[in-house]
């Protein structure tokens, strides 16, 4: 297999079909009354609200914007002001920094010098907030993770990640921002840097260590079942780079999963208690 | 002695028939909402003067059913829902083919993935797939037996050969099929979006080298995220698709098709006369090898 930009480029007009059809077939059949987006004004978020707005229409689609003072910015606010105008759905702002600085209070344990910790109870709270307006109006919650942040596990388990659906899983970062490109998300959006937003100048592509360009195709070989000696020669890298991605994708499969268990009885959940998901 | 059963054969059946296709989505594991929907296009089926219509694989129940088959199973032909589908063949002079889980009578818990056959006078025939798909978004040989034998119905509708799905990879199947005098093969299937391009190429692949008809009529709908392609169709001898249906969405299409046709191409790509049994044992030497 060629690990070329080409082998990630999509069917555009295909692939926003089939996405828009995903999420406009699981709210019918879930009779949810409408979808719940967390929108940080960043490329996945910012694509998540925009195609289900298109799939279901902008009036039935409610996206949370959850600043908090130590990593709110001008511009953010600025493009989730401007794809709520252009895609027509329902903005609300819920400033989360006095439910944070309350948790940061209580816990007898906070160290306010684990940023990472702190970041996730970040992400955590925002989960809190859109489930509970996703429970009040009787909505479904999309989610924006895409592929390259999935398999890399670089989100907050129980964060980011909780959703109902995610329809852009399935879709290396690179591929998403074609995508948001061709759906009419703006370039100054989907060409901003990645960031999760967890504390002050955090880029997602510093802290993974390779442009997500590069890792794609590292991702790609390694869902193509290719060695990290082969991906490493074909895309010029060191080798201990490639091995570290692999790594990094093997050890964070926790993080995907349903809570690991033990086999004690006839059928467990999560083995091989194996059920299609029928709403009633 | 075979050349003059298939000659003896084609004088009795019709030369000229129309074959209708039934593309639908499932309810997961809601038979009557299922066969509603199958009712409904039976009855269109009946309004165009079809002689037959098919139906998706496992579109009693649903492809995505995991654990539950077990549950939705039913014995084949006397279980409930054939003796259903039964009696719209006979009200509607149909012949039908659908797709189901079938339970076997004699081991409550050895599963089929089965294709149905029955006609105006009720049952005729089953196939049970040969070649269960288990690698990638599939498990069906967790659930299902493979089908050991693959029969030629003959009907009023013609000699009808049944396939499903993954088989139409296997060209060994509708070779046999076709070798035993088959002129229409169906092929009932639950092929997922990222599959198109294959089912595409060879359901034509299939009908050409055989020189056979062939109606290929998938699902359509979304099962736990896996979304069918539709796009069902009717295939000549010669490679070129008679009808076609929509792509992702339920719809109902049907062709005249004309079985004297055959000839015209086995004269003009005479693949039959040209076929070399010899390989064949090679073939099943190397394949026992691998």
């Amino acid at each position: 297999m060629l690990l070329t930009k080409e082998a990630l480029r999509l069917d555009l007009p295909l692939t926003a079909t089939r996405l828009k059809r995903f999420i406009k077939d699981y709210v019918e059949k879930t009779r949810a009354k409408g979808i719940v987006v967390a929108l940080s004004g960043g490329v996945d978020s910012s694509t998540a609200a925009a195609l289900s707005a298109l799939a279901i229409g902008g009036n039935k689609v409610l996206a949370l914007s959850m600043p908090e003072k130590e990593t709110c910015n001008a511009l953010d606010t600025k493009h989730i002001r401007k794809l709520a105008r252009k895609f027509r759905f329902t903005l609300e702002r819920i400033d989360i920094t006095n439910i944070l600085q309350a948790l940061y209070e209580s816990i007898p344990a906070f160290d306010p010098s684990d940023v990472v910790s702190k970041g996730n109870i970040k992400a955590r709270t925002r989960m809190i907030c859109t489930y509970y307006y996703a429970n009040l109006h009787n909505r479904i919650v999309v989610g924006p993770s895409d592929k390259s942040e999935t398999m890399m596990g670089y989100f907050t388990k129980w964060g980011d990640v909780a959703a109902d659906i995610a329809p852009l899983m399935d879709l290396y970062k690179t591929q998403v921002r074609q995508l948001a490109a061709h759906i009419g998300i703006p370039i100054e959006i989907t060409a901003k840097p990645s960031t999760p937003q967890l504390w002050p100048e955090q880029l997602a592509e510093d802290e993974l260590g390779i442009k997500y360009e590069l890792l794609d195709l590292v991702l790609l070989g390694l869902e193509n079942f290719m060695s990290a000696e082969d991906i490493a020669t074909q895309l010029n890298l060191r080798l201990k780079l490639v091995e570290g991605v692999k790594t990094r994708w093997l050890s964070t499969e926790h993080k995907r999963r349903t809570p690991l268990t033990t086999k004690i009885e006839y059928r467990t959940v999560g083995k091989d208690f194996r059920l299609p998901y029928t709403p009633p | 002695m075979q050349s003059r059963q298939n000659e003896g054969d084609e004088k009795k059946m019709a030369e000229k028939i129309t074959v209708a296709l039934g593309q639908m989505s499932c309810r997961v594991g809601d038979k009557k909402h299922n066969i509603d929907v199958m009712k409904k296009k039976i009855k269109q089926a009946k309004r165009i003067k079809a002689d037959i219509i098919a139906f998706p694989e496992l579109c009693l129940t649903g492809y995505v059913v995991r654990d539950r088959a077990y549950e939705f199973a039913e014995p084949v032909p006397n279980g409930p829902s054939v003796h259903e589908i039964e009696k719209i063949a006979k009200n509607e002079e149909m012949h039908i083919i659908f797709g189901m889980i079938e339970r076997s009578s004699k081991a409550v818990a050895v599963l089929h993935n089965t294709a149905v056959l029955i006609g105006p006078d009720g049952f005729i025939g089953k196939y049970q797939k040969m070649h269960l798909p288990t690698h990638s978004v599939f498990e069906e040989k967790r659930y299902f037996r493979l089908g050991y034998q693959a029969p030629v119905f003959e009907t009023d509708a013609g000699k009808i050969g049944m396939i499903i799905c993954y088989d139409v990879y296997f060209p060994e199947i509708t070779r046999l099929l076709s070798l035993k005098g088959t002129k229409l093969i169906v092929c009932i299937s639950a092929s997922p979006s990222v599959r198109r391009g294959f089912f595409e190429t060879l359901t034509a692949a299939r009908a050409m080298e055989n020189n056979v008809f062939l109606a290929f009529v998938n699902l359509a709908g979304i099962e736990d995220g896996l979304q069918f392609w539709g796009g069902s169709r009717i295939i000549a001898p010669s490679g070129s698709v008679i009808s076609q249906a929509k792509y992702d969405a339920d719809d109902f299409i049907f062709a005249a098709i004309d079985y004297s046709d055959i000839n015209r191409v086995q004269a003009w790509v005479p693949t039959m006369r040209d076929l070399r049994p010899e390989i064949f044992t090679s073939l099943r030497k190397e394949a026992e090898n691998l």
